[in-house]
């Protein structure tokens, strides 16, 4: 039993490091680090790099690693990324950090190259020591991440508690506009933070590579892991967070000792457990109202700070009646692109435009929930995973046909996404982005990854319509029903319950006080939503001709919605260019360019995302504004001055007297107290 | 009212939240060790010409000189740096630090000043020497304010921003507030106060400036600010 114990302390260990380091950047920064995993994996690959690759001894290397490259690494990314972000909405921090996630892992791979074997060595010697405490088993690694933990608590405890710079951190997790009239620059303080969250991140990834393997995705569950104890600390309190993360480690390890190691539920019991951790914290803090979202700094913050900058808040001008607008135009241009090139290419090409279209019509439940409930739901890939499991086994089991399945079978989907809307619904952005993306994962180790859904990865078979069977006709089929659910979108867009979806999104409280029910309009966006991503992986399956599990993989979505986002989370047709871009672009590469180049495109997908930080309007949204301006210059064109009158991408663009000298508190307020 | 240079010069400040324009043309002199009292109604821009001088917000127009250098071009760090120290509206404390911390991140910028200006501080105020270690957000308003006007007490700065530091406070806690900016401006600071109460405020003050939806629209000196003028353009309540 001790053995089990001790084992689970040191995987406990693993998450304290992890959610004590989300936590400090929280509260310090603002920003919620969905990219902790792959600047783990970045600076465990780095001393990968170093100690077994170039032979370096371990304290040579874990010095170089942890104390140079992992902070400066830290640094470099807030100069780059995360200081845009600490005034932004909560998507788009949670975009820009999920596209660091997404491009950062491949690009390492690039540059340091690709692991086929992802066992590596942490920091205790090889052959690895074994002592035997009381009897128990320990060893060396175990032992040093202990060691690793002890010290991260005495020095981080330490220097916050009793050092300036620790008093100057407190502070300005207090107030930012406070620290700064201190005469205290908040800038120099957050760089410093993020320094430490890079070594932090790095002590993670290399401490947990041994159990969990040198990749991405190992890190990924670790930090999924961790955001069990984060959640349980309310994203604030240190000491829970790592008594949390101890108890989860233990609880994991010491339920192993009482379950078959052979059995298939044992395969699902064990991943379950932080989640399951998650679940009974956030019910318990949903029920008693203290789930909402922490609001960064103080009232003076909040009064000087920038509203705006989420992309489903920007506003879009009327179009005058009569007119056509230039959106139009550009959208009517991109659909007729779209409908032509099919039948110009080959069967191989012609496939992966109409896996693009069907993956476009999963996306337009992005646009739904998040572009106009402004709601941030991870989840919409694991419904668009049911669909296809749903549609497949009606199509196999009760011989339905494949259409009738797919519109009927999503339907059944739908009571998930309410029940899930339901759950939510009183929780803040970040607990909603966490909960729904912890329950996609859920989903996908209990139920997709299963048998008999799983089969090896290759899913269930599932038919095409027998007018559809060719390429070319399936696209148009696809394109089809994603115009039909585009009009939709529009007409709900358009009607009174559109009108109250706005409503909500820009103020619940301004919506409650016209008497519109809060819980009826995300409900009823939450079911449309689940039953359009449910339609989308029935097509997408439809394509495949099998449901292939394992591409509705939650992180997958993560890629799904950074490129949506990216593109424009509101508009129907960026979820068009979306889609395309996504299946498309890849094949490009992988036909036409060196395999090493094959993860350029997701590369590419991360870099938009991050982009984001400085231009939250999305990149269509962007550029049709641009054209718009373009033409409006020229005289008699009639068309409405920047159809989309985006709100200042960046605040303090709109300053146009020397904002650069001033600091970052200086942006440009927009709805602050004048 | 000294004749001196002035230690603050503010021409034609302008700033605009977004379309909003909420300053327009603004300008006052201030002179080294005198007190300007600025007075308006709700939206009138004060509080917002308070954050703007001292760096939170941007201006877009205009020019502010602050003992030879130009004030528009620090960040706010630098400006409090540079010796003007602004005492926000509400409770400038950080809640979750305890008084002898909140008095500590006051004086980063005058370090070699710390013990003194800390035993400083709590002579003036012994109520904070009392709960030095009690967290800032549990303090009273009254006592979060004395906090924040220790702030200006212990350190000597050249210019104290006070924005509505009665607001919300007991009569005894007003008397406070003006004492002790008195007692500043005894010490050589000049400040500029801005009060919700425009006699009091107008007593204490060498200069008047009113500000109406963005604009000066009376400034000269304090004691010329009759009640016919106060009531004009403050209407009967402000003018108390």
């Amino acid at each position: 039993m001790l053995s089990y114990v001790l084992a689970g302390l040191a995987l406990g260990a693993v998450y304290a490091v992890a959610a004590g380091s989300l936590v400090i950047t929280y509260v310090a920064s603002g920003v919620f680090n969905l990219a902790f995993a792959a600047m783990a994996f970045t600076v465990a690959r780095f001393y990968y790099f170093l100690n077994t690759e170039q032979g370096w001894a371990i304290p040579p290397a874990a010095v170089v690693s942890l104390m140079i490259f992992a902070p400066v690494f830290g640094a470099l990314l807030y100069a780059v990324l995360f200081r845009h972000l600490r005034l932004r909405s909560t998507l788009v921090k949670l975009m820009a950090t999920v596209g660091l996630s997404v491009a950062l892992p491949p690009l390492v791979q690039l540059v340091l190259g690709h692991l086929t074997n992802v066992t590596a060595p942490a920091l205790a010697p090889r052959p690895l020591a074994v002592f035997h405490p009381f009897g128990a088993v320990l060893n060396a690694d175990q032992l040093a991440t202990y060691i690793g933990l002890a010290v991260v608590l005495v020095v981080g405890v330490g220097v916050l508690r009793f050092t300036e710079v620790g008093l100057r951190v407190r502070a300005l997790v207090d107030s930012e506009a406070l620290t700064s009239l201190s005469g205290t620059n908040p800038g120099r303080v957050s760089l410093g933070v993020w320094a430490v969250s890079g070594t932090l991140a790095g002590l993670a990834g290399i401490l947990v590579a041994p159990t969990s393997g040198l990749s991405a995705e190992g890190m990924t569950y670790m930090m999924s892991a961790a955001f069990a104890a984060v959640i349980a600390a309310r994203l604030r309190s240190l000491a829970v967070a790592v008594v949390v993360a101890l108890t989860m480690g233990v609880v994991t390890d010491v339920v192993q000792k009482y379950l078959d190691p052979s059995s298939s539920f044992t395969a699902a019991v064990i991943p379950s457990v932080p989640f399951a951790f998650m679940l009974v914290f956030l019910l318990y803090y949903a029920v008693r109202g203290e789930a909402g979202d922490a609001v960064a700094g103080g009232a003076l913050d909040r009064a000087i700070s920038p509203q705006g900058g989420d992309p489903s808040l920007m506003r879009t001008a009327a179009v005058p009646q009569g007119r056509i607008s230039s959106s139009s135009i550009g959208t009517l241009a991109v659909v007729v692109v779209i409908a032509v090139v099919p039948a110009g290419l080959d069967r191989y090409w012609a496939g992966l435009v109409a896996a693009g279209i069907a993956a476009a019509i999963a996306l337009l439940s992005y646009t739904l929930v998040t572009g106009e409930g402004a709601m941030v739901w991870l989840s919409q890939i694991t419904f668009a995973g049911v669909g296809a499991v749903v549609a497949a086994e009606l199509v196999d089991r009760w011989s339905w046909p494949p259409l009738l399945a797919v519109f009927l079978g999503s339907v059944l989907v739908v009571p998930v996404g309410v029940l899930l809307g339901l759950l939510t619904i009183r929780l803040g952005d970040l607990y909603v982005a966490l909960v729904t993306l912890t329950f996609g994962s859920l989903v996908q180790t209990l139920v997709l990854t299963q048998d008999p859904f799983y089969d090896f990865g290759s899913g269930q078979p599932m038919e095409r319509p027998s007018f559809a069977q060719d390429n070319q006709v399936f696209a148009y089929l696809a394109l089809a029903v994603f115009l039909l659910v585009g009009l939709v979108i529009l007409n709900v867009r358009r009607s009174t319950a559109g009108l109250a979806v706005a409503a909500v999104r820009w103020s619940e409280n301004g919506a409650k006080t016209l008497g519109i029910s809060v819980i009826q309009t995300k409900v009823l966006l939450s079911a449309l939503a689940t039953y359009i991503a449910a339609l989308g992986g029935g097509f997408l399956a439809m394509n495949f001709r099998y449901t292939l599990p394992d591409s509705f993989h939650p992180s997958l979505g993560l890629v799904w919605l950074a490129v949506l986002v990216t593109m424009g989370s509101r508009s129907i047709v960026a979820a068009l260019i979306a889609g395309v871009v996504l299946y498309v672009m890849p094949g490009i590469f992988a036909s036409y360019l060196p395999d090493k180049f094959a993860d350029v495109p997701t590369i590419l997908f991360g870099l938009g995302a991050i982009g984001l930080a400085t231009h939250p309007e999305g990149v269509v949204a962007q550029t049709g504004a641009n054209l718009a301006r373009l033409f409006t210059r020229r005289p008699g064109w009639a068309g409405t001055a920047a159809t989309t009158l985006t709100a200042p991408p960046d605040p303090a663009e709109a300053a146009p007297h020397d904002r650069s000298a001033r600091g970052e508190v200086q942006q440009l307020p927009t709805g602050g107290q004048p | 009212m000294s004749t001196d240079a002035p230690l603050l010069r503010v021409k034609d400040l302008a700033v605009r939240y977004g379309s909003a324009q909420a300053l327009f043309d603004v300008s006052f002199d201030l002179s080294p060790n005198s007190a300007l009292a600025v007075l308006g109604p709700n939206g009138a821009g004060k509080t917002t010409l308070a954050r703007t001088l001292s760096g939170l917000v941007p201006s877009c127009g205009g020019s502010a000189e602050f003992a030879g250098q130009d004030l528009l071009k620090l960040t706010a760090p630098r400006v409090r740096r540079a010796g003007l120290l602004h005492l926000p509206e509400g409770r400038g404390v950080f809640p979750g630090l305890t008084v002898q911390e909140n008095l500590r991140m006051a004086l980063t910028a005058d370090k070699q000043a710390r013990n003194p200006g800390l035993e400083r501080a709590f002579e003036i105020f012994p109520v904070l020497a009392e709960r030095r270690r009690q967290p800032a957000g549990t303090l009273s308003g009254g006592e979060q304010q004395m906090l924040s006007l220790a702030r200006a007490l212990m350190v000597s700065p050249r210019l104290v921003i006070a924005d509505e530091m009665s607001l919300g406070l007991s009569p005894k806690a007003v008397d406070i507030v003006f004492a002790s900016l008195a007692r500043a401006r005894d010490n050589g600071v000049s400040v500029i106060m801005i009060e919700q109460f425009a006699r009091r405020a107008l007593d204490f003050a060498d200069q008047g400036l009113i500000l109406h939806r963005g604009r000066s629209s009376w400034s000269g000196p304090a004691q010329e600010a009759g009640e016919e003028l106060l009531h004009r353009y403050l209407g009967g309540a402000a003018a108390a």
